[in-house]
Protein backbone atom coordinates (compact mmCIF):
# COMPACT_ATOMS: atom_id res chain seq x y z
CA UNK A 1 0.00 0.00 0.00
CA UNK A 2 2.78 2.33 0.96
CA UNK A 3 4.50 2.15 -2.45
CA UNK A 4 1.32 3.31 -4.13
CA UNK A 5 1.53 6.50 -2.14
CA UNK A 6 4.85 7.48 -3.71
CA UNK A 7 4.84 9.48 -6.92
CA UNK A 8 6.72 6.85 -8.87
CA UNK A 9 4.42 4.10 -7.69
CA UNK A 10 1.37 6.05 -8.84
CA UNK A 11 2.91 6.72 -12.26
CA UNK A 12 3.70 3.03 -12.53
CA UNK A 13 0.14 2.05 -11.72
CA UNK A 14 -1.32 4.62 -14.08
CA UNK A 15 0.94 3.49 -16.93
CA UNK A 16 0.11 -0.14 -16.34
CA UNK A 17 -3.61 0.58 -16.48
CA UNK A 18 -3.25 2.53 -19.75
CA UNK A 19 -1.10 -0.28 -21.18
CA UNK A 20 -3.74 -2.86 -20.30
CA UNK A 21 -6.43 -0.76 -22.00
CA UNK A 22 -4.28 -0.50 -25.15
CA UNK A 23 -3.65 -4.25 -25.11
CA UNK A 24 -7.38 -4.86 -24.65
CA UNK A 25 -8.30 -2.73 -27.68
CA UNK A 26 -5.63 -4.25 -29.91
CA UNK A 27 -6.20 -7.85 -28.90
CA UNK A 28 -10.00 -7.62 -28.89
CA UNK A 29 -10.34 -8.33 -32.66
CA UNK A 30 -8.44 -11.58 -32.15
CA UNK A 31 -10.73 -12.52 -29.27
CA UNK A 32 -13.64 -11.67 -31.58
CA UNK A 33 -12.32 -14.01 -34.27
CA UNK A 34 -11.94 -16.88 -31.83
CA UNK A 35 -15.21 -16.45 -29.91
CA UNK A 36 -17.34 -16.51 -33.07
CA UNK A 37 -15.69 -19.80 -34.05
CA UNK A 38 -17.24 -21.45 -30.96
CA UNK A 39 -20.79 -20.24 -31.58
CA UNK A 40 -23.64 -22.45 -32.73
CA UNK A 41 -25.39 -21.79 -36.03
CA UNK A 42 -28.50 -20.59 -34.17
CA UNK A 43 -26.51 -18.02 -32.28
CA UNK A 44 -24.59 -16.89 -35.37
CA UNK A 45 -27.85 -16.12 -37.13
CA UNK A 46 -29.44 -14.65 -33.99
CA UNK A 47 -30.87 -11.14 -34.07
CA UNK A 48 -28.88 -9.94 -31.06
CA UNK A 49 -25.11 -9.73 -31.34
CA UNK A 50 -23.54 -11.65 -28.46
CA UNK A 51 -20.03 -10.93 -27.28
CA UNK A 52 -19.30 -14.50 -26.21
CA UNK A 53 -20.65 -17.93 -27.20
CA UNK A 54 -23.74 -18.55 -25.02
CA UNK A 55 -23.77 -22.22 -25.95
CA UNK A 56 -20.18 -23.22 -26.51
CA UNK A 57 -19.69 -25.65 -29.41
CA UNK A 58 -16.76 -27.03 -31.40
CA UNK A 59 -19.05 -27.84 -34.32
CA UNK A 60 -17.64 -25.08 -36.63
CA UNK A 61 -14.15 -26.46 -36.06
CA UNK A 62 -15.30 -29.98 -36.89
CA UNK A 63 -16.97 -28.76 -40.09
CA UNK A 64 -13.54 -27.52 -41.22
CA UNK A 65 -11.41 -30.32 -39.84
CA UNK A 66 -13.50 -33.06 -41.45
CA UNK A 67 -13.46 -31.42 -44.89
CA UNK A 68 -10.85 -33.12 -47.15
CA UNK A 69 -10.21 -29.89 -49.08
CA UNK A 70 -9.55 -28.09 -45.80
CA UNK A 71 -7.05 -30.70 -44.66
CA UNK A 72 -5.22 -30.70 -47.97
CA UNK A 73 -5.10 -26.86 -47.88
CA UNK A 74 -3.69 -27.01 -44.36
CA UNK A 75 -0.99 -29.35 -45.59
CA UNK A 76 -0.27 -27.01 -48.51
CA UNK A 77 0.11 -24.09 -46.10
CA UNK A 78 2.80 -26.03 -44.23
CA UNK A 79 4.49 -26.97 -47.52
CA UNK A 80 4.48 -23.28 -48.51
CA UNK A 81 6.01 -22.28 -45.18
CA UNK A 82 8.70 -24.95 -45.09
CA UNK A 83 9.75 -24.62 -48.74
CA UNK A 84 10.04 -20.85 -48.42
CA UNK A 85 12.07 -21.32 -45.27
CA UNK A 86 14.31 -23.92 -46.97
CA UNK A 87 15.12 -21.77 -50.00
CA UNK A 88 15.69 -18.70 -47.81
CA UNK A 89 18.11 -20.49 -45.48
CA UNK A 90 19.98 -22.23 -48.29
CA UNK A 91 20.66 -19.04 -50.25
CA UNK A 92 20.19 -16.17 -47.80
CA UNK A 93 22.39 -17.28 -44.92
CA UNK A 94 25.56 -17.93 -47.01
CA UNK A 95 25.07 -14.62 -48.82
CA UNK A 96 24.69 -12.74 -45.52
CA UNK A 97 27.88 -14.41 -44.33
CA UNK A 98 29.78 -13.58 -47.51
CA UNK A 99 28.70 -9.96 -47.31
CA UNK A 100 29.28 -9.59 -43.60
CA UNK A 101 32.72 -11.20 -43.38
CA UNK A 102 34.44 -10.51 -46.69
CA UNK A 103 35.33 -7.28 -48.43
CA UNK A 104 34.80 -7.83 -52.14
CA UNK A 105 34.80 -5.53 -55.13
CA UNK A 106 31.21 -4.83 -56.06
CA UNK A 107 30.01 -5.49 -52.53
CA UNK A 108 27.87 -2.37 -52.60
CA UNK A 109 26.22 -3.46 -55.83
CA UNK A 110 25.14 -6.69 -54.14
CA UNK A 111 23.83 -4.86 -51.11
CA UNK A 112 21.92 -2.40 -53.27
CA UNK A 113 20.40 -5.25 -55.29
CA UNK A 114 19.13 -6.96 -52.17
CA UNK A 115 17.79 -3.73 -50.69
CA UNK A 116 15.92 -2.92 -53.91
CA UNK A 117 14.64 -6.50 -54.12
CA UNK A 118 13.15 -6.11 -50.65
CA UNK A 119 11.04 -3.19 -51.82
CA UNK A 120 9.63 -4.69 -55.02
CA UNK A 121 5.88 -5.30 -54.74
CA UNK A 122 4.50 -8.73 -55.64
CA UNK A 123 2.12 -7.08 -58.13
CA UNK A 124 5.08 -6.05 -60.24
CA UNK A 125 6.53 -9.48 -60.89
CA UNK A 126 3.28 -11.44 -60.67
CA UNK A 127 2.12 -11.22 -64.29
CA UNK A 128 5.50 -11.95 -65.92
CA UNK A 129 6.20 -14.74 -63.43
CA UNK A 130 2.82 -16.29 -64.21
CA UNK A 131 3.61 -16.24 -67.94
CA UNK A 132 7.13 -17.62 -67.38
CA UNK A 133 5.91 -20.37 -65.02
CA UNK A 134 3.16 -21.16 -67.50
CA UNK A 135 5.75 -21.76 -70.20
CA UNK A 136 7.98 -23.82 -67.89
CA UNK A 137 5.05 -25.92 -66.69
CA UNK A 138 5.55 -24.75 -63.06
CA UNK A 139 1.96 -23.62 -62.53
CA UNK A 140 0.02 -25.86 -60.18
CA UNK A 141 3.13 -27.25 -58.46
CA UNK A 142 4.11 -26.90 -54.82
CA UNK A 143 7.29 -25.08 -55.80
CA UNK A 144 5.81 -22.22 -57.82
CA UNK A 145 4.67 -19.98 -54.95
CA UNK A 146 7.63 -20.60 -52.58
CA UNK A 147 10.10 -19.75 -55.37
CA UNK A 148 8.46 -16.34 -55.67
CA UNK A 149 7.92 -15.76 -51.93
CA UNK A 150 11.56 -16.61 -51.17
CA UNK A 151 12.64 -13.80 -53.47
CA UNK A 152 11.32 -11.45 -50.78
CA UNK A 153 12.56 -13.49 -47.82
CA UNK A 154 16.16 -13.84 -49.02
CA UNK A 155 16.87 -10.06 -49.03
CA UNK A 156 15.27 -9.84 -45.59
CA UNK A 157 17.56 -12.63 -44.37
CA UNK A 158 20.62 -10.91 -45.80
CA UNK A 159 19.82 -7.45 -44.42
CA UNK A 160 18.99 -8.92 -41.00
CA UNK A 161 21.85 -11.41 -40.68
CA UNK A 162 24.71 -9.40 -42.15
CA UNK A 163 25.23 -7.29 -39.01
CA UNK A 164 25.17 -10.47 -36.89
CA UNK A 165 27.98 -12.00 -38.96
CA UNK A 166 29.88 -8.73 -38.87
CA UNK A 167 29.86 -8.68 -35.08
CA UNK A 168 31.38 -12.17 -34.65
CA UNK A 169 35.01 -11.75 -33.46
CA UNK A 170 37.59 -12.30 -36.23
CA UNK A 171 39.62 -14.49 -33.86
CA UNK A 172 36.89 -17.10 -34.03
CA UNK A 173 37.25 -17.95 -37.67
CA UNK A 174 41.01 -17.43 -37.66
CA UNK A 175 41.23 -20.11 -34.99
CA UNK A 176 39.07 -22.38 -37.12
CA UNK A 177 41.30 -21.78 -40.16
CA UNK A 178 44.43 -22.58 -38.13
CA UNK A 179 42.80 -25.83 -37.08
CA UNK A 180 42.63 -26.68 -40.76
CA UNK A 181 38.94 -25.95 -41.34
CA UNK A 182 38.04 -25.16 -44.94
CA UNK A 183 35.86 -22.11 -45.58
CA UNK A 184 32.70 -24.19 -45.83
CA UNK A 185 33.43 -26.12 -42.62
CA UNK A 186 34.24 -22.89 -40.80
CA UNK A 187 30.98 -21.37 -42.00
CA UNK A 188 28.80 -24.31 -41.03
CA UNK A 189 30.35 -25.43 -37.76
CA UNK A 190 31.71 -22.14 -36.37
CA UNK A 191 29.86 -19.17 -37.84
CA UNK A 192 26.29 -20.44 -38.00
CA UNK A 193 26.22 -21.48 -34.32
CA UNK A 194 27.71 -18.08 -33.46
CA UNK A 195 24.76 -16.25 -34.98
CA UNK A 196 22.08 -18.68 -33.77
CA UNK A 197 19.76 -15.89 -32.57
CA UNK A 198 19.66 -14.32 -36.01
CA UNK A 199 19.12 -17.67 -37.70
CA UNK A 200 16.07 -18.39 -35.52
CA UNK A 201 14.63 -15.03 -36.58
CA UNK A 202 15.06 -15.95 -40.24
CA UNK A 203 13.56 -19.41 -39.71
CA UNK A 204 10.44 -17.95 -38.12
CA UNK A 205 9.93 -15.00 -40.45
CA UNK A 206 10.56 -16.94 -43.65
CA UNK A 207 8.16 -19.67 -42.54
CA UNK A 208 5.51 -17.04 -41.81
CA UNK A 209 6.12 -15.38 -45.18
CA UNK A 210 5.26 -18.68 -46.84
CA UNK A 211 2.37 -19.41 -44.48
CA UNK A 212 0.80 -15.93 -44.86
CA UNK A 213 1.17 -15.63 -48.63
CA UNK A 214 -2.00 -15.08 -50.61
CA UNK A 215 -1.23 -13.46 -53.95
CA UNK A 216 1.36 -15.89 -55.37
CA UNK A 217 -0.35 -18.99 -54.04
CA UNK A 218 -3.72 -18.20 -55.56
CA UNK A 219 -2.30 -16.97 -58.87
CA UNK A 220 0.04 -19.87 -59.52
CA UNK A 221 -2.40 -22.56 -58.33
CA UNK A 222 -5.81 -22.69 -59.92
CA UNK A 223 -7.00 -25.96 -58.40
CA UNK A 224 -8.38 -25.82 -54.84
CA UNK A 225 -6.50 -28.98 -53.86
CA UNK A 226 -3.13 -27.31 -54.60
CA UNK A 227 -3.90 -24.10 -52.74
CA UNK A 228 -2.93 -23.26 -49.16
CA UNK A 229 -5.53 -22.05 -46.63
CA UNK A 230 -5.04 -18.35 -47.40
CA UNK A 231 -5.75 -18.82 -51.10
CA UNK A 232 -8.86 -20.94 -50.47
CA UNK A 233 -10.60 -18.39 -48.23
CA UNK A 234 -12.99 -17.39 -51.01
CA UNK A 235 -13.89 -20.97 -51.82
CA UNK A 236 -14.84 -21.69 -48.22
CA UNK A 237 -16.56 -18.34 -47.81
CA UNK A 238 -18.77 -19.19 -50.75
CA UNK A 239 -19.46 -22.64 -49.34
CA UNK A 240 -20.26 -21.36 -45.84
CA UNK A 241 -22.28 -18.36 -47.00
CA UNK A 242 -23.03 -16.28 -43.93
CA UNK A 243 -22.10 -19.04 -41.48
CA UNK A 244 -19.58 -16.80 -39.82
CA UNK A 245 -18.84 -19.35 -37.10
CA UNK A 246 -17.39 -21.74 -39.72
CA UNK A 247 -15.51 -18.94 -41.51
CA UNK A 248 -14.01 -17.72 -38.24
CA UNK A 249 -13.00 -21.25 -37.24
CA UNK A 250 -11.18 -21.37 -40.57
CA UNK A 251 -9.51 -18.03 -39.80
CA UNK A 252 -8.62 -19.09 -36.26
CA UNK A 253 -6.90 -22.25 -37.47
CA UNK A 254 -4.96 -20.11 -39.94
CA UNK A 255 -3.79 -17.86 -37.10
CA UNK A 256 -2.86 -20.58 -34.58
CA UNK A 257 0.68 -21.31 -35.87
CA UNK A 258 1.38 -17.58 -36.01
CA UNK A 259 0.27 -17.07 -32.43
CA UNK A 260 2.21 -20.13 -31.21
CA UNK A 261 5.41 -19.01 -32.90
CA UNK A 262 4.80 -15.55 -31.55
CA UNK A 263 4.32 -16.72 -27.96
CA UNK A 264 7.39 -18.96 -27.90
CA UNK A 265 9.79 -17.01 -30.11
CA UNK A 266 8.61 -13.42 -29.63
CA UNK A 267 12.08 -12.21 -28.67
CA UNK A 268 13.53 -13.37 -31.99
CA UNK A 269 10.68 -12.03 -34.10
CA UNK A 270 10.69 -8.58 -32.52
CA UNK A 271 14.47 -8.31 -32.64
CA UNK A 272 14.54 -9.37 -36.28
CA UNK A 273 11.81 -7.00 -37.41
CA UNK A 274 13.64 -4.06 -35.90
CA UNK A 275 17.02 -5.03 -37.28
CA UNK A 276 15.67 -5.71 -40.75
CA UNK A 277 13.77 -2.48 -41.10
CA UNK A 278 15.60 0.34 -39.40
CA UNK A 279 19.26 0.55 -38.79
CA UNK A 280 20.43 2.33 -35.71
CA UNK B 1 55.86 -12.57 -50.78
CA UNK B 2 53.70 -10.10 -52.65
CA UNK B 3 52.60 -12.72 -55.13
CA UNK B 4 51.54 -15.00 -52.31
CA UNK B 5 49.42 -12.36 -50.57
CA UNK B 6 47.85 -11.54 -53.92
CA UNK B 7 46.85 -15.13 -54.46
CA UNK B 8 45.56 -15.24 -50.89
CA UNK B 9 43.40 -12.22 -51.63
CA UNK B 10 42.23 -13.86 -54.82
CA UNK B 11 41.34 -17.01 -52.95
CA UNK B 12 39.38 -15.10 -50.34
CA UNK B 13 37.57 -13.21 -53.06
CA UNK B 14 36.60 -16.46 -54.77
CA UNK B 15 35.33 -17.80 -51.46
CA UNK B 16 33.24 -14.69 -50.92
CA UNK B 17 31.69 -14.94 -54.37
CA UNK B 18 30.83 -18.59 -53.77
CA UNK B 19 28.79 -17.51 -50.76
CA UNK B 20 27.16 -14.45 -52.29
CA UNK B 21 26.54 -15.26 -55.93
CA UNK B 22 23.94 -18.04 -55.62
CA UNK B 23 21.55 -15.65 -53.84
CA UNK B 24 22.46 -12.86 -56.23
CA UNK B 25 21.70 -14.95 -59.34
CA UNK B 26 18.49 -16.16 -57.73
CA UNK B 27 17.41 -12.53 -57.40
CA UNK B 28 18.33 -11.78 -61.01
CA UNK B 29 16.44 -14.83 -62.23
CA UNK B 30 13.34 -14.59 -60.03
CA UNK B 31 13.03 -10.79 -59.75
CA UNK B 32 15.30 -9.11 -62.28
CA UNK B 33 14.18 -11.07 -65.30
CA UNK B 34 10.44 -10.75 -64.55
CA UNK B 35 10.95 -7.03 -63.90
CA UNK B 36 12.43 -6.55 -67.37
CA UNK B 37 9.78 -8.84 -68.82
CA UNK B 38 7.11 -6.72 -67.14
CA UNK B 39 8.45 -3.54 -68.73
CA UNK B 40 8.35 -5.19 -72.17
CA UNK B 41 4.85 -6.61 -71.53
CA UNK B 42 3.55 -3.16 -70.66
CA UNK B 43 4.51 -1.95 -74.14
CA UNK B 44 2.82 -4.87 -75.93
CA UNK B 45 -0.76 -6.07 -76.27
CA UNK B 46 -0.53 -9.54 -74.71
CA UNK B 47 -3.88 -10.98 -73.64
CA UNK B 48 -5.39 -14.42 -73.28
CA UNK B 49 -6.23 -14.62 -77.01
CA UNK B 50 -2.75 -14.07 -78.41
CA UNK B 51 -0.88 -15.64 -75.49
CA UNK B 52 -0.78 -19.17 -76.85
CA UNK B 53 -1.28 -18.42 -80.53
CA UNK B 54 1.29 -15.66 -80.67
CA UNK B 55 0.83 -12.51 -82.66
CA UNK B 56 1.18 -9.95 -79.87
CA UNK B 57 2.81 -6.74 -81.10
CA UNK B 58 4.45 -3.69 -79.59
CA UNK B 59 2.00 -0.87 -79.10
CA UNK B 60 4.30 1.77 -77.65
CA UNK B 61 2.75 3.83 -74.87
CA UNK B 62 -0.80 2.90 -75.86
CA UNK B 63 -1.49 0.94 -72.63
CA UNK B 64 -0.36 3.88 -70.53
CA UNK B 65 -2.38 6.36 -72.60
CA UNK B 66 -5.45 4.13 -72.28
CA UNK B 67 -4.96 3.91 -68.53
CA UNK B 68 -4.75 7.61 -67.89
CA UNK B 69 -7.79 8.23 -70.09
CA UNK B 70 -9.72 5.64 -68.09
CA UNK B 71 -11.80 7.08 -65.23
CA UNK B 72 -11.59 3.82 -63.26
CA UNK B 73 -7.81 3.89 -63.33
CA UNK B 74 -7.73 7.50 -62.19
CA UNK B 75 -10.04 6.57 -59.32
CA UNK B 76 -7.80 3.62 -58.44
CA UNK B 77 -4.73 5.85 -58.45
CA UNK B 78 -6.49 8.34 -56.20
CA UNK B 79 -7.66 5.54 -53.87
CA UNK B 80 -4.12 4.23 -53.57
CA UNK B 81 -2.82 7.62 -52.47
CA UNK B 82 -5.75 8.30 -50.14
CA UNK B 83 -5.32 4.89 -48.53
CA UNK B 84 -1.55 5.22 -48.20
CA UNK B 85 -1.49 8.76 -46.86
CA UNK B 86 -4.37 8.23 -44.41
CA UNK B 87 -2.74 5.05 -43.12
CA UNK B 88 0.63 6.73 -42.79
CA UNK B 89 -0.77 9.72 -40.89
CA UNK B 90 -2.75 7.64 -38.39
CA UNK B 91 -0.37 4.76 -37.88
CA UNK B 92 2.61 7.06 -37.54
CA UNK B 93 0.99 9.55 -35.16
CA UNK B 94 -0.63 6.95 -32.95
CA UNK B 95 2.39 4.67 -33.28
CA UNK B 96 4.64 7.51 -32.12
CA UNK B 97 2.43 8.30 -29.12
CA UNK B 98 2.46 4.61 -28.19
CA UNK B 99 6.22 4.48 -28.67
CA UNK B 100 6.72 7.44 -26.31
CA UNK B 101 4.39 5.80 -23.83
CA UNK B 102 5.97 2.34 -24.00
CA UNK B 103 9.54 3.63 -23.87
CA UNK B 104 8.87 4.61 -20.25
CA UNK B 105 10.06 2.10 -17.72
CA UNK B 106 7.19 0.27 -16.06
CA UNK B 107 6.50 -3.35 -15.39
CA UNK B 108 4.09 -4.20 -18.20
CA UNK B 109 5.82 -2.07 -20.85
CA UNK B 110 7.86 -4.85 -22.49
CA UNK B 111 5.28 -7.67 -22.51
CA UNK B 112 2.36 -5.58 -23.76
CA UNK B 113 4.46 -3.80 -26.39
CA UNK B 114 5.37 -7.23 -27.74
CA UNK B 115 1.88 -8.67 -27.38
CA UNK B 116 0.07 -6.14 -29.56
CA UNK B 117 2.47 -6.90 -32.43
CA UNK B 118 0.64 -10.15 -33.05
CA UNK B 119 -1.74 -8.34 -35.43
CA UNK B 120 1.26 -7.50 -37.60
CA UNK B 121 2.35 -11.11 -37.81
CA UNK B 122 -0.94 -12.72 -38.72
CA UNK B 123 -1.97 -13.26 -42.35
CA UNK B 124 -3.41 -10.09 -43.87
CA UNK B 125 -6.11 -12.28 -45.42
CA UNK B 126 -7.44 -13.12 -41.94
CA UNK B 127 -7.35 -9.41 -41.07
CA UNK B 128 -9.51 -8.95 -44.16
CA UNK B 129 -11.97 -11.60 -42.97
CA UNK B 130 -12.16 -9.94 -39.58
CA UNK B 131 -12.75 -6.54 -41.17
CA UNK B 132 -15.54 -7.96 -43.26
CA UNK B 133 -17.18 -9.32 -40.12
CA UNK B 134 -16.84 -6.41 -37.72
CA UNK B 135 -17.79 -3.78 -40.30
CA UNK B 136 -20.85 -5.74 -41.46
CA UNK B 137 -24.19 -3.94 -41.08
CA UNK B 138 -25.05 -5.73 -37.86
CA UNK B 139 -21.41 -6.24 -36.91
CA UNK B 140 -19.34 -5.29 -33.89
CA UNK B 141 -18.58 -1.70 -34.91
CA UNK B 142 -22.20 -0.74 -35.51
CA UNK B 143 -23.26 -2.55 -32.35
CA UNK B 144 -20.76 -0.52 -30.32
CA UNK B 145 -21.87 2.68 -32.07
CA UNK B 146 -25.52 1.95 -31.33
CA UNK B 147 -24.64 1.58 -27.63
CA UNK B 148 -23.61 5.24 -27.61
CA UNK B 149 -26.64 6.20 -29.64
CA UNK B 150 -25.11 6.46 -33.09
CA UNK B 151 -26.66 4.69 -36.05
CA UNK B 152 -23.63 3.37 -37.92
CA UNK B 153 -23.55 3.42 -41.72
CA UNK B 154 -23.52 0.33 -43.92
CA UNK B 155 -19.74 0.52 -43.95
CA UNK B 156 -18.91 -1.91 -46.73
CA UNK B 157 -21.96 -1.13 -48.88
CA UNK B 158 -21.50 2.63 -49.20
CA UNK B 159 -18.80 3.88 -51.52
CA UNK B 160 -18.19 6.76 -49.12
CA UNK B 161 -17.42 4.62 -46.05
CA UNK B 162 -15.78 1.47 -47.43
CA UNK B 163 -12.35 3.08 -47.65
CA UNK B 164 -12.57 4.25 -44.03
CA UNK B 165 -13.22 0.68 -42.90
CA UNK B 166 -10.25 -0.63 -44.88
CA UNK B 167 -7.99 2.11 -43.52
CA UNK B 168 -9.01 1.31 -39.94
CA UNK B 169 -8.22 -2.38 -40.43
CA UNK B 170 -4.84 -1.53 -41.92
CA UNK B 171 -4.02 0.80 -39.02
CA UNK B 172 -4.75 -2.04 -36.60
CA UNK B 173 -1.75 -3.75 -38.20
CA UNK B 174 0.35 -0.65 -38.90
CA UNK B 175 0.22 1.09 -35.51
CA UNK B 176 2.03 -1.68 -33.58
CA UNK B 177 4.60 -1.96 -36.35
CA UNK B 178 5.33 1.77 -36.37
CA UNK B 179 5.47 1.72 -32.59
CA UNK B 180 8.01 -1.10 -32.58
CA UNK B 181 10.36 0.68 -34.98
CA UNK B 182 10.04 4.01 -33.18
CA UNK B 183 10.57 2.50 -29.72
CA UNK B 184 13.91 1.13 -30.88
CA UNK B 185 14.84 4.62 -32.07
CA UNK B 186 13.76 6.16 -28.77
CA UNK B 187 15.69 3.72 -26.62
CA UNK B 188 18.85 4.74 -28.45
CA UNK B 189 18.60 8.29 -27.08
CA UNK B 190 20.88 8.37 -24.05
CA UNK B 191 18.94 9.00 -20.82
CA UNK B 192 21.38 11.60 -19.48
CA UNK B 193 20.42 13.99 -22.29
CA UNK B 194 16.93 14.19 -20.81
CA UNK B 195 18.24 14.38 -17.27
CA UNK B 196 20.37 17.43 -17.93
CA UNK B 197 17.46 19.03 -19.78
CA UNK B 198 15.17 18.37 -16.81
CA UNK B 199 17.70 19.99 -14.49
CA UNK B 200 17.76 23.00 -16.81
CA UNK B 201 14.00 23.22 -16.30
CA UNK B 202 12.77 22.12 -19.75
CA UNK B 203 9.10 21.18 -19.93
CA UNK B 204 8.14 17.90 -21.57
CA UNK B 205 7.00 19.76 -24.70
CA UNK B 206 10.40 21.46 -24.97
CA UNK B 207 12.16 18.16 -24.36
CA UNK B 208 10.11 16.54 -27.11
CA UNK B 209 10.60 19.42 -29.54
CA UNK B 210 14.30 20.06 -28.97
CA UNK B 211 15.66 16.67 -27.94
CA UNK B 212 13.45 13.79 -29.05
CA UNK B 213 12.46 15.01 -32.50
CA UNK B 214 15.94 16.05 -33.74
CA UNK B 215 17.54 12.86 -32.40
CA UNK B 216 14.79 10.73 -33.93
CA UNK B 217 14.99 12.33 -37.37
CA UNK B 218 16.65 9.30 -38.96
CA UNK B 219 14.22 6.81 -37.45
CA UNK B 220 11.20 8.94 -38.33
CA UNK B 221 12.24 9.24 -41.97
CA UNK B 222 12.90 5.56 -42.41
CA UNK B 223 9.67 4.56 -40.65
CA UNK B 224 7.66 6.86 -42.92
CA UNK B 225 9.36 5.71 -46.09
CA UNK B 226 9.15 2.06 -45.15
CA UNK B 227 5.50 2.62 -44.24
CA UNK B 228 4.88 4.14 -47.65
CA UNK B 229 6.60 1.26 -49.43
CA UNK B 230 4.61 -1.38 -47.50
CA UNK B 231 1.25 0.43 -47.61
CA UNK B 232 1.28 1.60 -51.21
CA UNK B 233 1.47 -1.96 -52.51
CA UNK B 234 -1.49 -3.22 -50.46
CA UNK B 235 -3.37 -6.14 -51.96
CA UNK B 236 -4.44 -8.90 -49.55
CA UNK B 237 -6.56 -6.72 -47.29
CA UNK B 238 -8.74 -5.25 -50.04
CA UNK B 239 -8.88 -8.47 -51.98
CA UNK B 240 -10.44 -10.38 -49.07
CA UNK B 241 -12.32 -7.62 -47.25
CA UNK B 242 -14.01 -5.79 -50.15
CA UNK B 243 -12.63 -7.23 -53.43
CA UNK B 244 -11.97 -3.59 -54.32
CA UNK B 245 -15.64 -2.72 -54.16
CA UNK B 246 -18.24 -1.41 -53.91
CA UNK B 247 -17.89 0.19 -57.36
CA UNK B 248 -14.08 0.28 -57.19
CA UNK B 249 -14.22 2.49 -54.08
CA UNK B 250 -11.48 0.44 -52.38
CA UNK B 251 -9.71 -0.68 -55.54
CA UNK B 252 -5.98 0.13 -55.37
CA UNK B 253 -3.16 -0.31 -57.89
CA UNK B 254 -2.31 -3.78 -56.56
CA UNK B 255 -5.85 -5.15 -56.82
CA UNK B 256 -6.59 -3.36 -60.10
CA UNK B 257 -3.47 -4.78 -61.74
CA UNK B 258 -4.49 -8.23 -60.53
CA UNK B 259 -8.01 -7.87 -61.90
CA UNK B 260 -6.75 -6.79 -65.32
CA UNK B 261 -4.23 -9.62 -65.55
CA UNK B 262 -6.10 -12.49 -63.95
CA UNK B 263 -9.83 -11.88 -64.29
CA UNK B 264 -9.84 -10.05 -67.61
CA UNK B 265 -6.62 -11.73 -68.81
CA UNK B 266 -5.36 -8.44 -70.27
CA UNK B 267 -1.79 -9.18 -69.20
CA UNK B 268 -0.22 -6.13 -70.83
CA UNK B 269 -2.71 -3.76 -69.22
CA UNK B 270 -2.09 -5.38 -65.82
CA UNK B 271 1.65 -4.95 -66.36
CA UNK B 272 1.23 -1.28 -67.19
CA UNK B 273 -0.67 -0.70 -63.93
CA UNK B 274 2.07 -2.54 -62.06
CA UNK B 275 4.63 -0.24 -63.70
CA UNK B 276 2.79 2.83 -62.40
CA UNK B 277 2.83 1.25 -58.94
CA UNK B 278 6.53 0.58 -59.32
CA UNK B 279 7.31 4.12 -60.50
CA UNK B 280 5.72 5.62 -57.37
CA UNK B 281 7.56 3.20 -55.09
CA UNK B 282 10.80 3.79 -56.95
CA UNK B 283 10.82 7.51 -56.20
CA UNK B 284 10.28 6.95 -52.49
CA UNK B 285 12.65 3.97 -52.56
CA UNK B 286 15.48 6.17 -53.85
CA UNK B 287 15.17 8.44 -50.79
CA UNK B 288 15.12 5.41 -48.52
CA UNK B 289 18.23 3.92 -50.14
CA UNK B 290 20.07 7.22 -49.86
CA UNK B 291 19.22 7.33 -46.18
CA UNK B 292 20.42 3.75 -45.65
CA UNK B 293 23.65 4.25 -47.57
CA UNK B 294 24.40 7.35 -45.48
CA UNK B 295 24.05 5.31 -42.32
CA UNK B 296 26.00 2.34 -43.64
CA UNK B 297 29.75 2.33 -43.20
Amino acid sequence: MKTLQTKEGRANLRNSIIAIIIAFIFLFPIYWLVQISFKSDVETFGKVLSYYPREFTVEPWLVNLTDPTFLVSLRNSFINGFLTMGITLLLGVPAAYGMGRYKVPGGNVFLLTFLVAQMLPASLTLTPMYLIFNRLGFLGTHFAAPIAIAAASIPFAIVTLRPYFKSVPVALDEAARLDGCGPLRAFISIMIPAVKTGIITIVVISFLNGWNDLIYSMTFNVGAEMRPLTANIYKFQNAYGTKWNCIMAYGTILVIPVVLLFIFLQKYIVGGLTAGAVKD
Amino acid sequence: MKKMSLSMAGKRRREAYCFILPAFFYMILVLGYPLVYNIILSFKNVNVKNLTKGGSVFVGFQNYIDLFQNATFRLVLKNTFVFTIACLVFQFTIGFIFALFFSQKFKLSGPIRGMILVSYMMPMSVTGLLGKNIFANAGLINDLLSKIGIAGPEWLVNTSTSMIAVIIMNCWVGIPFNMLLLVSGLTNIPGDVYESASIDGATWIQRFRYITLPLMKGSIFSVLMLGFIYTFRAFDLMYIMTSGGPLNSTDVLGTYSYTLSFTQFEFSKGSAVAMVLFACLFIVGLFYLRLLSKEDD
